[in-house]
């Protein structure tokens, strides 16, 4: 068919589709960088957004101070009946240390996979369209950001970590993202602690803990915290806590619903924390291989 | 009027979109998707008041840059954008250029790209929303927003686009 052909805008669509197609396969594959453009694009546009969103966040803070006064009343009285057991906890928790860090002398056991480094980030963007939640902070490489490094929210819960790292900017995948690829190995506590992987987040603001085995009893209330096992998270980050139970269709294994300690909305300032025991473990095995060759 | 004055207004436009999301209350959240698509909205506004050229141009290049910067998936507002605005202006050139016809073709251009990242980002397996969640979630606040959105900011950019034009015209 000739005249098929010779339609200009029919052949400019179809090309613009297997471009699309071919973009898109190539963005999805499984990379571990962006490429040097994106990269140099991604440090550029966060320079403006950094200008951009300084006086942004002034003004909401504004905002926030105003509906904190609001509220002021109610948080007294609760934060009231709360303080009497905090000094209880707190004397409890002032023995433990110190038993534990005498047991640790003895032991001659020096790191434990709870040690971290926090680092202070600024929020500067998030990913507008809400598909993929994800955030843009201030920090890049030359602050020693790397990929996979815990991002934790301003109380101390987890909030998702990095997916890519650029010069002075990179993403943070939050939680809450239906990425299959985006899981945390977690513990749940208990009087036995119980293995799951952090894995998608439901409507009602839920995250599912999966792979559980079915023979672990769990209780509402309980909390979750990370495992420390995998990757290069530090361990004891708080999750969430456990709301319910089920089991999953062939009763192999358990999902529990996690009600998330962070909230994934109106986040201004985050930390990224880096396990040191983690990182000495990985030098140590690199000294080792290089001793070995 | 100055050179420099699209390009920056259509830049501050898209970090006002990251911004946006960033302070939207979280109460509501996850029930309710409010996407902020000015961006859009101006592109779509420049094609139709000012030239189709210039609204396809400005959304290939902010189409990738969004692509680049915000969802790191490269293709789909490339594609997607530059495709809205040429739509538009074929829209318009069969009605009036009135400027309430104006703002409900942005209003479908916005509607049609929603729908369009949304199958896009089905096949790709980014989300897995039924289409029925997606309406109610997502789609009907993201129009409402857009659309007042729209009826504000239309009268400004339409004088801003037709003298521009104008200016184009005349070099």
């Amino acid at each position: 068919m000739p005249q098929f052909f010779l339609n200009k805008r029919l052949i400019v669509l179809l090309v613009s589709i297997i471009i699309l197609v071919a973009l898109i396969g190539f963005s999805l594959r499984d990379r571990t960088e962006l490429t040097w453009p994106e990269k140099f694009v991604k440090d550029t546009v966060g320079w403006v957004q950094f200008l951009v969103s300084k006086p942004a966040h002034s003004v909401a803070g504004l905002f926030q101070n105003l509906e904190d006064l609001q509220n002021t009343y109610h948080e007294n009285k609760e934060l009231k009946t709360r303080v009497e057991q905090i000094v209880n906890l707190e004397k409890q928790v002032q023995l433990l240390d110190k038993d534990n860090k005498e047991l640790r002398v003895i032991l001659d056991k020096k790191e434990t996979l709870r040690d971290f480094k926090p680092l202070q980030a600024t929020v500067i963007g998030r990913n507008p369209d809400l598909w993929q939640e994800m955030m843009i902070i201030d920090k890049g490489k030359t602050n020693g950001i790397k990929k996979n490094m815990a991002v934790i929210g301003s109380n101390g819960s987890l909030l998702g970590k990095i997916k890519y790292v650029n010069q002075f900017s990179s993403t943070v995948q939050l939680l809450s993202s239906a990425d299959p690829k985006n899981q945390v190995s977690a513990i749940i506590q208990g009087d036995k602690n119980v293995f799951g992987l952090v894995d998608g987040y439901d409507k009602e603001k839920r995250l599912l803990v999966k792979r559980i085995p079915s023979d672990a009893i769990i209780k509402k209330g309980q909390l979750v915290i990370t495992s420390g096992l995998g990757e290069v998270f530090p361990q004891g980050l708080l999750i969430g806590k456990v709301e319910e139970v089920q089991s999953d269709q062939y009763g192999l294994t358990q999902t529990a619903y996690v009600k998330p300690g962070a909230d994934f909305y109106d986040i201004e300032n985050v930390m990224v924390v880096k396990g040191t025991m983690m990182q000495q473990q990985a030098a140590a095995n690199l000294e080792l291989k290089g001793g070995g060759q | 009027m100055n050179k420099f004055l699209l390009p920056l207004l259509f830049l501050l436009l898209f970090i006002l979109e990251g911004v946006f999301v960033e302070f939207m209350p979280s109460k509501y959240s996850d029930s309710m998707k409010l996407v902020p698509h000015f961006l859009l909205v101006a592109i779509l506004l420049l094609s139709i008041f000012g030239s189709k050229k210039h609204g396809i141009i400005y959304g290939l290049v902010f189409g990738l840059l969004f692509d680049i910067v915000y969802t790191e998936v490269i293709g789909i507002y490339l594609f997607i954008y530059p495709l809205a605005s040429y739509l538009a202006s074929k829209m318009m050139r069969v009605l009036h250029a009135n400027i309430v016809i104006a703002s409900i073709t942005t209003l479908l251009g916005v509607a049609f790209v929603e729908v369009g990242v949304y199958e896009l980002n089905r096949i790709i397996h980014i989300t897995d929303l039924t289409f029925i969640d997606f309406i109610q979630i997502r789609f009907i606040p993201t129009i409402l927003l857009n659309l007042a959105f729209i009826i504000i900011v239309v009268y400004p950019l339409k004088r801003l686009f037709e003298k521009i034009s104008e200016e184009l015209g005349s070099d």
